[in-house]
């Protein structure tokens, strides 16, 4: 029942059909942008979408790039998305079916932007979540820290990587750690990401390494290894385990994006809104939100329609 | 701030000795789970949650595990100290299990990065193992230690299936690929033959420990598995799941070489969603299972043949041959009986056969009538009576011995009835019963007869004139007066006393189907309460005052209590010995028995549905039900459990959205409080206020939508909200002491037919009456609603209706500032917005009071005027408010919380010189939080404020001169950190209910 009255007050989704993005998760792109504008820049050629799939941010990038600036010489402007999973392609984006832990995934990154570093990097990635908030909340700064990984490897300095973000009790934490490797960090959070939902953008602006320290990807090393040197983790200490202690954290600035006059993600709208882009009467029928085309539970959810799952014991 | 009781999350539990220890939170507890008792806690990390430990196999030590913390303690410490904080240590990375080694002197434990660290008791790193270039993470992983030097890791990947590991040789025995999506749990069987791996797909594999074979897949669970264990002898597997089920499976061997997994059993174990710990203890077979909504719960696993009476099952040859009688071919059972002998049953031929449950045989009654006409109307267990009638409006009565034998026989006809299709019997005392007969003509009165118990004779006759449209199916007896439950959710008053006198019917207690039972429960100030159970899964609680009982009007009786089972049939209900609700019926084809107070399944038995012949009887202490299929009969005895059921209730599944206490009178040495949860239910509930306890007392599933907001209005009346436009106003009784009683009382008008609007927020002020109020409603869709709320008519009627914009209102307050009635909104834009709506309600605003005058004026629908005023606050949604008049400098003081981390002081004043409301933002705390603040409550006469947020932290702040000083703040392992209420007790100190994902209680 919850689920059934969220779907029609999501506008959101709704544009994102209209506007042929894949998800609409896209909006959140575009608001993050609309306050710091970093995919306005003309010089922007090089940039990585982690974590890509279904691949609605690497739709906003490539109409970014190549259609809002496009320039006389597009050719040295290169887009690759990197996901486990495959990826329908998109124009202008190269599809990289990889794991961003992997050396081999950095290696190829580099060889397609013919050794030259990115500019930005941006990973809308999220676990499977299993309802343990603590554990949750972990592995998302753990995709974030592997994302981080990668980055540092081929982030030029002066780049900018955002990254999603649940706003839990160890935000502060995440926020600590990465202070090290940027001069900025906001927490952002998107006029179209529901108010009622904890996800928000972490935008790491200007990054700035430690001046001798060099990322290298080690599939043997954790991430405390590959962060050792640049200050950034359990620097109190060398061992793997240790007293407890007080592990520094740090609250960083909060900004909404997206205007005032943009959808409200909480709000439920009326079917005869009126789009402001088209000025159209919004459609009323709308298709039920997308459900994974392929999840894991497909067989069981098959049994369960044939009735092969109630309970006869 | 102290910590009183923590309900929420339990993570892992097992059995050791006589003892379940849990890991609830930030502790480990210690049960004695013959009696339930806790008998300590023992705090274990500062702020991490423990998720798992395991105790050495010489009971002397314990690794307990949870995050990244980790703490080597001994059993004894554990169950002595109160704290162990000190002793905590940390890893670098996620622990996600931990074991003692065979020798129990070194402890290995896995970290989420596929490695394992080997150190000594003290956590002194000896050495970390793992396999090349497998560094995926994992959701899930055990280590099986079969001998000092032979130790296996199964790790359960993301994407990779299990890898199973050898740890000394760091070397990859199997890479188990079967399942799709992540690996949620993975276990070996103790000798080492299997092991069994579940992943999001919802299905249990089995492998071959030795060849990484994959053996068989048990299907069944219907949502996520969370945790697996292999017990008797690993011939057995059980698993719990997300979808509130433990189930059994058992580990066949078909032929030499095919092994299958075969589900067994299902048990209903905890509420709404997660079920994450799971223990065995096979010496007893019974499991322990823990949830997430706090919950622990002991399942006997032999629920069904732990006595090895449980079930008995007869066919008609059965009986035939035993009984020495002779059935035709195409006989029937037809009904059936439970007494202290046995059982009496009566075939379709009208052959009369009993049970002698000593002797285990079966003996035919020879009987001087036909019974083929007959059905067996209903029996009294202490008399040793049947009942039989069929329709030509004959009555027999027959007694038997305790042996079982016929020792009497009587009959009756009523011969002025046209046909009797319904009978019924109530036993009065000692001498006397009764017995109910009523006819499809409606012409025909409703017949009660006093039966004399030793003769059998009628002592009195009561034809009563039968009301229209009423059909007879359950029966009580108060005094003088038979409450008949009938069809369409009915209920008859007839008076014993005077025949003549019209029956008094009740009609349409709940919306539904027929009145299963009626039971007296109880007496108010001398008015009686009885419990009414609907077929539709109603149930209802009404006091009826005999005294002035009358067909004319309706204030004779009051539902003070109505709620509805969770789903399927319900054929009655009683209280147990514990005070506790316990309700029956049928879920399509199962029978089941479930504890309605606190939410779980008792008992189940699939038996074909209510549209059988079933019965269910008391057996000494037990329940037993009877029931046929086609020729069979079958006897299920339901005993008193072997166990204690819980060792610790839950509260909700899912989040606490808001929590309210009833902070106008205490109750039972603390206070009755209501949650509202994500889960679509209320509960209400009691505290004490000296050590936390808490008692539930319902659950209520009127809202079929996730919980907004609840709230006591005043020391009768609450109101929760949520989505599908639902708010309902419940009238509470606090006038028992055994439970509180509560019942939605009227519901808002809707906005359409099918509405899918969220009501946000709500807000009331009362009229001088204290009866009537007006309420202000606000919605997703922007709206703004105001109602008057008449009491006499139970009617809410539409004031003023308008729109701030478009985007959604998170809260709203109703102020009366200078004579002004003002409504102050909070939407997602981050604005305070104050409206002037004195003049647009048809009620006085009364000068230096905060309530309002009805001058009995026109009651007209006005529009929502323009705003006042309207300034920002914060950069996006105001989450929560919370306001203070000060009547003194003439203004209301708002606190707000925002989901951009900042907590703001904002003042609303009327100038005097133009009478305009201004407001301004007087102080802002940019970082109030690390995530958004959800709660702002303000106590200690208003000096104090506690706020409440995602990171986890509850901050107290002072608030004199307008100022924020955070003054203390303490973590709170209640995550998702959603609300806050706060009651000041006599004796000056502050009681705060901290609800998120569970509930905690502090002293602050």
């Amino acid at each position: 029942m919850g689920k059934r009255s969220k779907d029609k007050r999501d506008l959101y989704y709704r544009k994102a059909k209209e506007q042929g993005y894949r998800a609409r998760s896209a909006f959140k792109l575009l608001q993050l942008n609309e306050q710091y504008h970093f995919l306005d820049d003309p010089n922007l050629k090089r940039v990585v979408d982690l974590c890509a799939a279904p691949g609605s941010w690497s739709q906003v990038l490539s109409r970014k790039l190549f259609v809002d600036n496009k320039s006389e010489d597009d050719s040295g402007k290169k887009i690759i998305a990197v996901d486990l999973q495959p990826m329908s392609p998109i124009d202008n984006v190269t599809c990289l079916q990889a794991d961003i832990t992997h050396p081999k995934t950095f290696n190829k990154i580099l060889e397609l932007f013919g050794n030259e570093k990115a500019q930005f990097v941006c990973s809308d990635g999220a676990p499977d979540v299993t309802g343990l908030h603590d554990l949750d909340e972990y592995v998302q700064q753990q995709l974030i820290m592997s994302a981080l990984q990668l980055t540092t490897c081929i982030l030029e300095k002066g780049g900018v990587f955002i990254a999603k973000i649940f706003r839990g009790r160890d935000i502060d934490l995440l926020y600590s750690q990465l202070g090290f490797l940027f001069k900025k960090i906001i927490c952002a959070k998107p006029r179209s990401s529901r108010g009622t939902s904890l996800e928000a953008f972490i935008v790491c602006l200007d990054y700035c390494p430690p001046k001798d320290w060099v990322p290298k990807l080690d599939l043997n090393k954790s991430v405390t290894e590959f962060f050792e040197g640049c200050n950034i983790k359990e620097i109190h200490n060398n061992s793997i385990i240790t007293k407890w202690y007080e592990e520094d954290r740090d609250i960083v600035d909060f900004m909404t994006c997206g205007s005032l006059d943009a959808y409200d993600s909480d709000a439920t709208y009326h079917i005869d809104v009126k789009d402001e882009l088209s000025n159209d009467l919004l459609n009323v029928s709308l298709n039920p939100v997308q459900m994974p085309t392929n999840p894991p539970y497909k067989r069981a959810l098959e049994l369960k329609r044939k009735g092969k799952l109630t309970r006869s014991i | 701030m102290q910590e009183l009781n923590h309900v929420g999350p339990s993570l892992c539990v097992k059995f050791h000795k006589e003892f379940v220890y849990a890991a609830y939170g930030p502790y480990l507890q210690q049960y004695n789970y013959k009696t339930s008792e806790l008998l300590n806690q023992c705090l274990i990390f500062k702020e991490n949650k423990v998720h798992g430990f395991d105790i050495s196999a010489d009971g002397k030590n314990v690794i307990a595990y949870g995050a990244r913390s980790v703490s080597i303690l001994s059993l004894e410490s554990i169950n002595t100290s109160k704290s162990l904080v000190d002793r905590e240590q940390l890893v670098e990375e996620w622990v996600i299990t931990g074991t003692f080694s065979k020798l129990g002197d070194k402890v290995f434990l896995l970290t989420c990065y596929n490695r394992v660290i080997i150190c000594d008791l003290k956590c002194n790193v000896i050495g970390i193992k793992s396999v090349p270039e497998e560094k995926s993470i994992l959701y899930s992983g055990s280590i099986e230690v079969l001998s000092e030097d032979r130790v296996y890791v199964n790790a359960g990947t993301v994407i990779g299936g299990v890898i199973v590991w050898d740890l000394f040789c760091e070397s990859i025995l199997h890479t188990l690929q079967g399942h799709e999506g992540s690996i949620f749990y993975v276990t070996s069987s103790d000798d080492g033959k299997y092991i069994a791996s579940c992943s999001d797909d919802r299905s249990i594999i089995l492998w071959d420990m030795e060849t990484g074979e994959q053996l068989s897949t048990g299907w069944g669970h219907t949502a996520r598995i969370w945790n697996l264990k292999f017990y008797d002898n690993n011939t057995q597997l059980i698993s719990v799941s997300e979808d509130c089920t433990c189930r059994t499976w058992a580990i066949e061997t078909l032929n030499s070489d095919e092994i299958n997994l075969v589900q067994k059993n299902i048990y209903e174990v905890h509420q709404i969603k997660n079920v994450w710990g799971l223990d065995v203890c096979n010496s007893e077979m019974i499991a322990v299972t823990a949830g997430n909504d706090g919950r622990i719960k002991l399942v006997d696993l032999l629920q069904a043949t732990r006595y090895g009476n449980e079930n008995e099952l007869f066919s008609l040859g059965d009986i035939s041959s035993s009984a020495n009688v002779e059935f035709s071919k195409d006989e029937l059972i037809k009904g059936f009986e439970w007494f202290s002998f046995g059982a009496v049953v009566h075939t379709s031929s009208g052959q009369l056969v009993t049970y002698n449950r000593q002797s285990f045989s079966w003996s035919p009654i020879a009987l001087s009538e036909n019974m083929e006409s007959y059905s067996i109307s209903g029996g009294i267990q202490s008399k040793n009576t049947v009942v039989f009638s069929n329709n030509k409006n004959d009555i027999i009565l027959i007694r038997f011995n305790s042996k079982g034998q016929l020792i009497k026989l009587a009959k009756h006809t009523l011969e002025y009835l046209a046909k009797v299709t319904n009978t019924m019997i109530k036993d009065i005392d000692d001498d006397t019963f009764l017995i109910t007969l009523e006819s499809p003509n409606p012409k025909d009165p409703f017949v009660c007869l006093i039966i004399q118990n030793d003769t059998y004779d009628v002592n009195a006759e009561h034809r009563f004139s039968k009301p229209s449209n009423f059909v007879s199916a359950s029966l009580e007896l108060y005094g003088n007066y038979l409450l008949v439950g009938a069809r369409y959710s009915s209920l008859g008053i007839f008076d014993l006393d005077d025949n003549h006198r019209t029956p008094v019917v009740i009609r349409k207690i709940s919306a539904g189907d027929t009145t299963t039972s009626v039971k007296f429960i109880e007496k108010q100030l001398n008015i009686p309460i009885f419990s009414i159970t609907n077929r539709d899964g109603f149930y209802d609680f009404i006091s009826i005052n005999f005294d002035i009982i009358t067909n004319d009007n309706k204030n004779f009786y009051d539902i003070i209590h109505q709620n509805k089972v969770a789903k399927g049939f319900l054929e009655g209900a009683y209280f147990n010995d514990k005070n506790e609700y316990i309700v029956y019926g049928f879920k399509s084809t199962l029978f089941y028995i479930f504890n309605e107070t606190n939410s779980y399944e008792l008992a189940s038995q699939v038996c074909g549905g209510s549209h059988r012949q079933w019965k269910l009887c008391d057996d000494g202490l037990n329940k037993i039900l009877l029931y046929n299929k086609g020729s069979n009969i079958y006897f299920r005895r339901i005993s008193q459990n072997f166990t204690p059921e819980v060792l610790r209730n839950g509260l909700h599944g899912r989040e606490i959205r808001d929590i309210s206490i009833l902070k106008e009178k205490t109750y039972k040495n603390g206070y009755l409080f209501c949650t509202a949860s994500e889960d679509t239910t209320v509960r209400l509930s009691h505290f004490n206020n000296l050590n936390g306890t808490i008692t539930n007392y319902w659950l209520e599933r009127q809202h079929v939508s996730g919980l907004q907001r609840c709230k006591f209005i005043n020391d009768e009346f609450m109101v929760t909200c949520s989505a599908r436009e639902e708010l309902f106003l419940w009238h509470i009784n606090n006038e028992s002491l055994d439970r509180a009683y509560i019942a939605v009382r009227q519901s808002l008008p809707t906005s359409t037919e099918n509405p899918d609007l969220r009501i946000m927020d709500f807000d009331v002020k009362f009229l001088e009456s204290k009866k009537d109020f007006i309420l202000t409603s606000v919605y997703s869709d922007s709206v703004i609603k105001v109602w008057y709320y008449n009491f006499a008519s139970n009617s809410f009627i539409l004031l003023m209706e308008g729109k701030y914009q478009t985007c959604c209102i998170f809260n709203v307050s109703l102020e009366i500032l200078n004579n002004k009635l003002l409504l102050i909104i909070t939407p997602t834009d981050g604005h305070v917005i104050v409206y002037n709506i004195t003049n647009c309600i048809p009620f006085e605003v009364v000068p230096g009071n905060d309530y309002l005058r009805d001058n009995k004026l026109e009651i007209v629908l006005s529009l929502l005027p323009n705003h006042d005023v309207k300034f920002p606050v914060h950069q996006s949604s105001i989450k929560t408010i919370c306001t203070f008049v000060d009547k003194t400098d003439n203004s209301v003081t708002l606190y707000t919380g925002g989901d951009d981390n900042g907590l703001a002081i904002v003042k609303l004043n009327v100038e005097n010189s133009t009478d305009k409301i201004v407001g301004k933002v007087v102080c802002f705390e940019k970082k109030a939080a690390a995530s958004t603040i959800t709660s702002v409550n303000l106590f200690n006469n208003n000096t104090k404020l506690l706020t409440a947020s995602v990171d986890q932290i509850v901050r107290i702040w002072d608030v004199c001169g307008d100022k924020l000083v955070q003054e203390q703040r303490k973590y709170t392992t209640t995550a998702d950190t959603g609300v806050a209420d706060i009651v000041r007790l006599d004796n000056g100190s502050d009681i705060a209910l901290i609800g998120g994902v569970g509930l905690s209680i502090w002293k602050l």
